[in-house]
């Protein structure tokens, strides 16, 4: 009986410090705004990529709140929303593709948000997120790859395609 | 005469300056040899690789069947997550997350099959610039299947 207690009172013990230790840490909101893409022509139908590099400084996330020592534990994309950068604006698009990616060999890159398809005459695209597209260890080391993909109905030939993206992720930060 | 030897001197001065900024370019990325469009055995797509950051990607940019029964475009219906089901399958990257290993390997990357959701870990062989052997696996590298592709060239007229 009392070897049981034991026992029981060592896992209880091995619990209660897993779960301080795992805690959910703060939730904050981080938004980027007017990220450019250039989808560079010529242009075929069909999937056209572009990509940007952007960094999270946690420092400026979380201001005198920021100690050393303090990483991104998860990461959720929130809201994402495409707009035209170009007198063409959504002409010929069908379809828009958000994913993230990071240098980390060992990470994966991410879908997180699609509009498929997109609505005539619509004058900005509001992409359907993907909330359990976990990015937290995309985000980890900072340096941050945003592809933005564009299904398009036509060959382009005539230049360039460019848009902006904004969106919000809700970082948790330990 | 004189303008002649002017003319050739210039043309071999851009000639030259191209080759070097090529050779430059695939010194500080000789992975950038994989990134072109091609053709797996079967004919039935389409795959252009593309390099981000450090690793390389390849979507599929053409289907032999891009529509489902109904005549819509192909969506990824067997993703995994119930929220990508509606990724267009048409641009959707199959290959993720190659690295360049030198000795004409990719590895450390994976292949989606998209006829049943699956994901497969995978290694890419550089045969010759035209030639790739594509090899997924489970697990084990040694226990998988390895799959052919052709570089397809790139069309370079406008259409009219």
């Amino acid at each position: 009986m009392y070897k049981f207690l034991k026992t029981a009172g060592i896992v209880a013990v091995s619990v209660l410090m897993v779960t301080s230790c795992s805690g959910p840490g703060e939730v904050h909101e981080y938004a980027v705004n007017d990220l450019e893409f250039s989808l560079e022509g010529p242009l075929f139908a069909g999937p056209n990529g572009a990509q940007t590099e952007i960094s999270i400084d946690l420092a400026d996330v979380l201001g005198e709140a920021f100690e050393e020592g303090m990483r991104i534990s998860d990461a959720r994309l929130k809201t994402a929303t495409v707009f035209p950068h170009d007198s063409l604006g959504f002409s010929q698009i069908n379809a828009f593709v958000v994913a993230f990616a990071s240098d980390n060999e060992d990470v994966s890159m991410q879908e997180a948000a699609v509009k498929n398809p997109l609505e005539e005459g619509a004058a900005e695209a509001v992409l359907d997120v993907a909330p359990e597209a976990e990015l937290g260890e995309i985000m980890e080391d900072g340096k941050v790859y945003v592809v933005l993909d564009a299904d398009l109905a036509e060959d382009y030939w005539d230049g360039n395609r460019d848009f902006k993206l904004n969106f919000t992720l809700e970082l948790t930060i330990k | 005469m004189l303008r002649k030897l002017t003319f050739l001197a210039v043309s071999a001065v851009i000639a030259f300056g191209t080759l070097s900024f090529d050779l430059q370019k695939e010194k500080e990325n000789p992975g950038d040899r994989l990134v072109g469009i091609w053709e797996p055995s079967n004919g039935r797509s389409r795959i252009k690789v593309d390099r981000i950051g450090n690793k390389y990607y390849g979507r599929v940019v053409w289907l032999i069947e891009p529509n489902d029964a109904e005549g819509k475009p192909r969506t990824d219906i067997n993703n995994p997550n119930p929220d990508l089901r509606n990724l267009p399958l048409r641009g959707f990257r199959m290959c993720k997350d190659f690295v360049y290993q030198g000795d004409d390997t990719w590895s450390e990357g994976t292949l989606y099959d998209p006829n049943n959701g699956s994901t497969y870990s995978g290694t890419i062989k550089m045969r010759d610039d035209n030639t790739l052997d594509m090899r997924g696996y489970i697990g084990v590298e040694a226990i998988g299947r390895t799959d052919v592709w052709k570089r397809l060239k790139m069309p370079s007229k406008k259409k009219k």
